[in-house]
């Protein structure tokens, strides 16, 4: 036995089964970990049924409708020094979080309840759940719809009838056309409303720095006064029509009987879609699971960041990553074809190289540290006092936004361009620059025309990691840019379109703010997994496209393999 | 190599030549060497040459690896100012001026004498895009200049039937010999005096070989050649004159005839005949 082992040793088997091991765990992980917070962040958007039932406790009954979230296993000893009435032979008890939602009328929305006192368990098919622009979802039974105060129409069973459906289709229209005044009054206030003020304060800016100029030419200020009073008119005009869209907006209004009996009413403004979840058949289901999905990759957040989409997080993520490679590739490259071609190789060189990669190891908050003190407030500072001393005291560049944060991830990945141009530069064969150089090239232009372009699949491969790098930091963003709400997204239609100087949203920072700083936990827990599952698919994608270039670089110069 | 070199050197009936008598007293000199020292560090790999390169006719350097005729050849084009440690005394003279002057301008330099290496080494580029290259670096923009130079260069180098349904395809698609002739036509492409060959065959087969060593005949018309070579056979097929080199010193210069079959030295006997090397 001794001897076979030892052969089997010898062998090598005992190694190739440690090796595949070593990658079967690897694999299980990544793919464990990719599929939980696929499936808890994406099963987050599919519509649960509505429960309907009786909690008995205590000889109380109390009538509760809610979504059940999740079923916990409790020991009764902990129930019963909780002051619950537990029977003696009882060891260990179900309990289940309920979304009651309704925080309107209950306090909170999600409770804990004791399964085993949950009595006459329904799934009633009138009953609807309704996303709310604030206090979350309502859960309850349709009962009337009132146009200005004067009922309209109304329904005062439990069963589903003809005239239930009336009423419901009847609540879908007025949903649908509260719907459409709303996205009106949207485009007033965020896009006109919105660039009229964004002018006013341009116009402002102006004034400003002809005042500091002391310029006296009447007519330039005359120039400015008549514009904004062109622009106030404007306004004026908006408002108005403001004011008409919100008492149209502000009309319907439905009455709702909640779990308690009582009947409670709110506008129909307030309701961004409403839905019979119990009465959905699978198809229905699908397309609202879609709806949400869509709603979640296209919209702006609701309610604390808790509720809607995290369009502006994307945006704000795919852009700052744009901008950093921009920055970052030319500046490596530039830095690494001096440190390989141009500089003599030796002590000096070597110190550098070391310095470049240990600067690979620098935690990222020392990077963010070092943006907020060198770029935001000095150089930031500095622009700002000579270019847009108008503004002051607000700061413009003076103070943490997307070119910050942007060149700070620049800063942080340029040692991996930097490493990466280096060994790609050194695996051009010498015979190609030789014959570039002897076809009277200078050794600039046999840089420009042959070598760097042979090299970019690596330079590709060094954005890549540099990409890979930047997209999931979180912690120097914190302290150069990254807020938990932008007003606007940092690329619109307002001249000059780009603006550097604002702060953004990003999805690393998304997650820990709805994760962790959010006052609804609860609610915002199938968010945390859908953002993060959101984030790594982002960080894949741009990864893709990178990789995509690389090929076709590498497709075309491939050279190197002679 | 011993017995293989003995019968390359004396199988001289298949040398291809003018029935011209040569002299090197009669011909245009168009590169002059004189006292060329050079070292690498402390280390001396030419120890004073003194040669005559004549024009338009092609000149072989023959001599054991290590003799110095790669570095001598690279000479001629500034090549080894590449090398780090590289130090160079003695003068090349090239229409009455010395190459290693400081007011030389080294890129103009190559253009007036272009180089090919061992191994071809073509841009990954097209066809037309290598043969363009030279003419680009130099400012030509026209297309009509640049489409006639490489159907020009093109012809000359022997390749243009190959490839001409192919111009715009890229040039690692070729076969190796081919790929040395297009650097041999990107390199006449900027129409230089002298052309470089270092061992421009060694890294062939015999039939792409063949067609090079036709080529280097065809082509000493226009240009001086100089090629470096470790195959006896081909400096005996190839070349007008031949230098036998040694241990960093030219041993024999002289006309490629009588040195094969009438070598003055006994060194030069010693390697035709393969007693080392």
């Amino acid at each position: 036995m001794r001897q076979s082992f030892t052969e089997w040793t010898k062998s090598g088997a005992p190694w190739v089964w440690l090796n595949a091991g070593a990658v079967a765990i690897c694999m299980i992980m990544v793919v464990g970990l990719l599929s939980l917070i696929a499936v808890r962040g994406l099963g987050h958007f599919w519509p649960a049924d509505i429960v309907q039932a009786e909690y008995k406790e205590n000889n109380n009954s109390i009538r509760m409708i809610g979504e059940r979230v999740q079923v916990q296993e409790v020991a009764a000893e902990q129930l019963r020094d909780g002051g619950v009435n537990v029977p003696a032979d009882v060891e260990t008890m179900d309990r289940v979080l309920m979304k009651i939602g309704n925080r309107d009328h209950g306090g909170t929305d999600f409770i804990w309840i004791l399964d085993d006192f949950i009595e006459e368990s329904s799934k009633p098919e009138m009953l609807f759940a309704a996303e709310r622009r604030e206090w979350g979802n309502f859960y309850g039974y349709l009962r009337s719809i009132k146009e200005s105060g004067n009922e309209v129409a109304a329904y005062d069973g439990y069963e589903k009838s003809a005239d239930y459906e009336a009423l419901w289709n009847e609540f879908q229209n007025r949903i649908e056309r509260a719907e459409m005044i709303h996205d009106q009054i949207k485009d007033i206030e965020k896009g006109k409303i919105g660039s009229i003020n964004y002018e006013l304060e341009r116009l402002r800016l102006k004034e400003r720095a002809l005042q500091l100029k002391e310029v006296t030419d009447t007519a330039k200020y005359a120039e400015i006064d008549a514009r904004r009073a062109e622009l106030n008119a404007e306004y004026e005009g908006l408002q108005g029509e403001l004011l008409d869209l919100y008492n149209a907006v502000n009309r319907d209004s439905i009455t709702a009987e909640i779990a308690n009996g009582k009947i409670v009413e709110f506008k129909v403004a307030h309701i961004v879609r409403a839905f019979l979840p119990n009465d959905m058949g699978l198809g229905g289901k699908t397309g609202h699971y879609f709806a949400k999905l869509w709603e979640f990759l296209s919209d702006d957040p609701r309610e604390a960041n808790t509720e809607g989409g995290i369009f502006p997080a994307i945006y704000g993520t795919v852009l700052m990553v744009i901008i950093m490679s921009v920055m970052v590739t030319p500046f490596g490259v530039v830095a690494a074809v001096y440190l390989r071609e141009y500089a003599k190789q030796g002590f000096v060189t070597r110190v550098i190289r070391i310095a470049v990669n240990n600067l690979a190891g620098v935690p990222s908050i020392v990077y963010g540290v070092f943006g907020l003190g060198f770029f935001v407030y000095f150089l930031g500072g500095h622009i700002d006092d000579a270019f847009f001393a108008e503004a002051k005291p607000a700061p413009t560049f003076g103070t943490p936004g997307l070119l910050w944060a942007s060149i700070t991830l620049a800063l942080l990945t340029v040692p991996v361009v930097i490493v990466a141009t280096e060994e790609g530069l050194t695996r051009i064969p010498r015979a190609v620059r030789e014959g570039s150089l002897a076809l009277g090239a200078t050794k600039f232009e046999t840089l420009m025309k042959i070598v760097i372009p042979m090299a970019s699949p690596a330079i590709m491969t060094g954005v890549i990691l540099a990409i890979a790098r930047a997209a999931g930091e979180v912690a120097p963003l914190m302290l150069v840019g990254v807020v938990k709400l932008a007003p606007s997204l940092p690329l619109d239609g307002n001249y000059p379109f780009l603006h550097l100087d604002q702060k953004f949203m990003h999805l690393g920072f998304h997650i820990y703010d709805v994760g962790f700083q959010s006052p609804n936990v609860e609610a915002a827990r199938p968010l945390v997994y859908a953002t993060a599952f959101l984030l790594v698919a982002v960080i894949a994608m741009l990864n893709l496209s990178a990789i995509q270039i690389r090929n076709h670089l590498r497709e075309k110069y491939k050279a190197l393999e002679m | 190599m011993t017995s293989e070199a003995k019968t390359h050197a004396i199988d001289i009936s298949s040398m291809q030549r003018d029935n011209r008598v040569l002299n090197l007293a009669d011909e245009t000199i168009a590169l002059e060497v004189k006292d060329l020292r050079l070292s690498y560090g402390d280390n001396e790999a030419l120890h004073g040459i003194d040669m005559h390169i004549p024009k338009n006719r092609v000149t072989a350097f023959i001599g054991p690896s290590g003799c110095g005729k790669s570095t001598l050849l690279r000479c001629f084009n500034r090549m080894n100012d590449l090398v780090d440690d590289c130090n160079i005394t003695g003068q090349i003279m090239l229409d009455d001026a010395n190459i290693y002057e400081r007011s030389v301008d080294i890129a103009e330099l190559r253009r007036r004498v272009g180089m090919v290496f061992q191994k071809p080494n073509p841009f990954p580029k097209s066809i037309y895009e290598n043969v363009a290259y030279g003419l680009r670096i130099q400012g030509v923009t026209k297309k009509r200049v640049i489409d006639e130079t490489v159907e020009w260069a093109l012809k000359s180098a022997a390749l243009w039937d190959e490839v001409k349904d192919r111009l715009h395809e890229s040039a690692l698609g070729m076969s190796g010999g081919q790929q040395q002739r297009l650097v041999i036509a990107r390199t006449i492409a900027v129409k230089p005096e002298v052309l470089l060959l270092d061992e421009p065959a060694s890294a062939l087969d015999p039939i792409s070989t063949l067609k090079i060593e036709e080529l280097i005949h065809e082509l000493k018309k226009d240009f001086t050649i100089v090629i470096v070579t470790h195959n006896m056979q081909q400096a005996a097929r190839v070349s007008d004159y031949t230098a036998f080199m040694y241990m960093g010193d030219l041993i024999e210069f002289g006309v490629t005839d009588t040195l094969f079959t009438n070598p003055e030295k006994k060194q030069t006997e010693d390697y035709i005949t393969g007693r080392y090397g």
